[in-house]
């Protein structure tokens, strides 16, 4: 066999492209986000970047109450990737709505993220930041531990992911996006959970549980024992796993993990992503995801793609 | 206590000048002996900077470094910025994969540079007496905060401590800049035997009316800060903590505060005042 043909496309230029997307209801003017907890509340990258360049950014999830991180050390390095243990240090849902959203430019699109240790406070920080004026959408952060189930993360149980979903659900009309965790053995069961509670949309992954260890000090690096693992080193498993999410449900999928570059970004929508978060990347450049924004739409360009949208799903799997 | 992800206050000067992302390009890359290094930086749209602030430099062009192994930037103080004509001087030891590559740069090739940024030290008091107490690379970060404070009429003392002669960094530099200049290393082989916080010590004499300046390891800032307060002297420290990105969106360098939560050094230093940190809790 000689394998499947590629259809050939004429080329457009960038501007011939439409980058738009609608992600469960969140209007962006291009695919690219920036992940939460890698972009503080925005603010910190105007020197580096405009933010009207990509298409939105997810800001730091908030508690709401205002809440300290972990001692240190927080942050280790391993190869191509680092681990964190921050412990979700932020400045809470008031002062957020407050100080935060109002010092971001006009036509800046934002998500809020939001997370807490008991289904109804999740609830009740939805209600608050879905009233607040410049929240586009709410992305629930499914990976803490539940204090009434023992720790164990939302996200890792389906009947208490379904509870919170359901929730937060009720609690808000916003547009509501689930960050799903990557420490679960079946990630299609996780996301048809949040699709039947209601959730307009996931971003997976989050980081995945790691350990790095000090061998001369024979001690574990981080201060907190167990961090998460992010960038590069991750970017194959978080495609498998937008992969067989894609697979299991209708809802857009926000695809997130070791995006450094256009062409990562390309492989998360032929896996079925309509859209995609720029995390530690952001630690290293922090115009990355701009570059990668203007890269999506030129690829779609040079591959003839009229929209950008039009390469979603477009893995091409069988025929070898 | 400090409100946790707070902005630091109105910083004055400190404040001045709008941080860069760019590609510089190597202009001198020379080994100074043992592992220490310097590079000369040409950084497109540079506009100066305070003693003590820092840039973020990845092995390469911004948008073509292999973000691999490692992965993560290194914060780099500023050493000085010869000439005033867009360049700057970075001083740093060879000790791991990042600052090995940045070793072997080669003059032509662009290195990604964020910075400045922190807040660096605050404008020093006309006439003021100042000991700098520096160790290691910590070195690098306060060679220009003393031709800063004797340029506005100070009275400059500069202790330099290393392991051994292959350690010390930037010696001739402190010299024909005409910096007092006393010299520790702990195995004798330059300068006295001993603690370059024995050499503070010995410059204090429990004198309150100067002030200490501090950058190294942090066991010798902490020592420092104690001596300092023996002396009732007061006592700025220039922290090193790992850090992924040099802004203040990691969260990653946090130092805990003895009015209790958490400073970013990125962005809340990396001076401070030796007083508010909680040694203890440094790693």
């Amino acid at each position: 066999m000689g394998g499947s043909a590629v259809i050939s496309r004429p080329e457009l230029t960038p501007e011939e492209v439409d980058p738009r997307v609608d992600l469960g209801g969140i209007a962006l003017r291009n695919p690219v986000l920036t992940a939460s907890g890698t972009f503080g509340y925005g603010t910190e990258f105007g020197p580096f970047l405009d933010l009207r360049r990509i298409g939105g950014f997810v800001a730091k999830s908030l508690t709401l109450e205002p809440r300290f991180g972990n001692p240190p050390p927080r942050i280790a390095e391993a190869p191509s990737a680092m681990l964190n243990a921050i412990s979700l240090e932020n400045v809470g849902v008031d002062a957020f709505v407050r100080e935060k959203l109002p010092a971001l430019p006009e036509g800046v699109t934002v998500v809020a993220s939001l997370f807490e240790t008991e289904i109804d406070r999740y609830a009740e920080a939805a209600k608050r930041l879905s009233g607040a004026p410049r929240v586009a959408g709410l992305e629930v952060n499914a990976s803490c531990p539940h204090v009434k189930s023992g720790g164990i993360e939302f996200g890792q149980d389906p009947a208490v992911l379904a509870q919170l979903i359901r929730a937060v659900r009720r609690a808000t009309s916003a547009p509501l996006l689930v960050k799903l965790s990557p420490n679960v053995t079946h990630i299609a069961e996780m996301a048809r959970v949040c699709e039947g509670e209601g959730a307009d949309g996931l971003s997976l992954i989050n980081a995945v549980q790691a350990l790095e260890v000090d061998v001369e000090r024979r001690r574990p690096v981080l201060a907190n024992i167990l961090g998460g693992l992010s960038g590069p080193a991750i970017r194959p498993i978080a495609l498998r796993m937008v992969w067989q999410a894609s697979r299991a449900v209708e809802i857009p999928i926000c695809g997130i993990g070791g995006i450094t570059s256009a062409e990562d970004a390309v492989k998360f929508l032929l896996c079925g992503a309509s859209a995609v978060q720029v995390g530690t990347a952001n630690y290293l450049d922090p115009g990355v995801a701009g570059d990668v924004a203007d890269g999506l739409r030129a690829y779609a360009a040079r591959h003839g793609f009229p929209r950008v949208q039009d390469l979603v799903g477009q893995l091409e799997t069988g025929g070898r | 206590m400090a409100e946790p992800g707070a902005s630091p206050a109105a910083g004055g000067e400190a404040s001045r000048g709008m941080p860069l992302r760019v590609d510089a390009e190597v202009v001198a890359a020379e080994c100074e002996g043992g592992a220490n290094h310097r590079l000369r930086l040409a950084v497109p749209g540079w506009r100066g900077f305070l003693p003590g602030q820092f840039v973020m430099l990845s092995p390469g062009a911004l948008a073509a470094v292999p973000r691999t192994d490692p992965l993560l930037p290194r914060p780099m103080a500023i050493y000085r910025a010869p000439g005033d004509r867009g360049e700057i001087e970075i001083l740093f030891k060879r000790h791991g994969r990042g600052t090995a590559l940045l070793a072997a740069a080669r003059v032509g090739q662009k290195v990604g540079l964020v910075g400045p940024l922190g807040r660096g030290f605050p404008t020093a008091d006309p006439g003021e007496r100042a000991v700098l107490v520096a160790g290691g690379t910590g070195i690098a970060s306060i060679y220009e905060l003393g031709v800063r404070i004797r340029a506005a009429g100070g009275a400059v003392q500069v202790l330099l401590g290393a392991r051994g002669v292959d350690d010390l960094m930037g010696e001739a530099d402190f010299v024909s800049a005409g910096l007092p200049l006393r010299i520790a290393t702990e195995d004798g082989s330059r300068g006295e035997r001993g603690l370059v916080t024995d050499l503070l010590e010995q410059e204090l004499r429990g004198d309150a009316a100067t002030r200490v300046y501090a950058c190294g390891p942090t066991p010798m800032m902490r020592r420092a800060a104690e001596i300092a307060r023996g002396s009732g002297a007061p006592c700025l420290v220039s922290l090193e903590n790992p850090m992924a990105c040099g802004f203040g969106v990691c969260l990653g360098c946090a130092a805990p505060l003895r009015e209790g939560g958490f400073a970013l050094v990125c962005r809340d230093g990396p001076v401070f005042d030796a007083e508010r940190i909680e040694w203890a809790g440094l790693p």
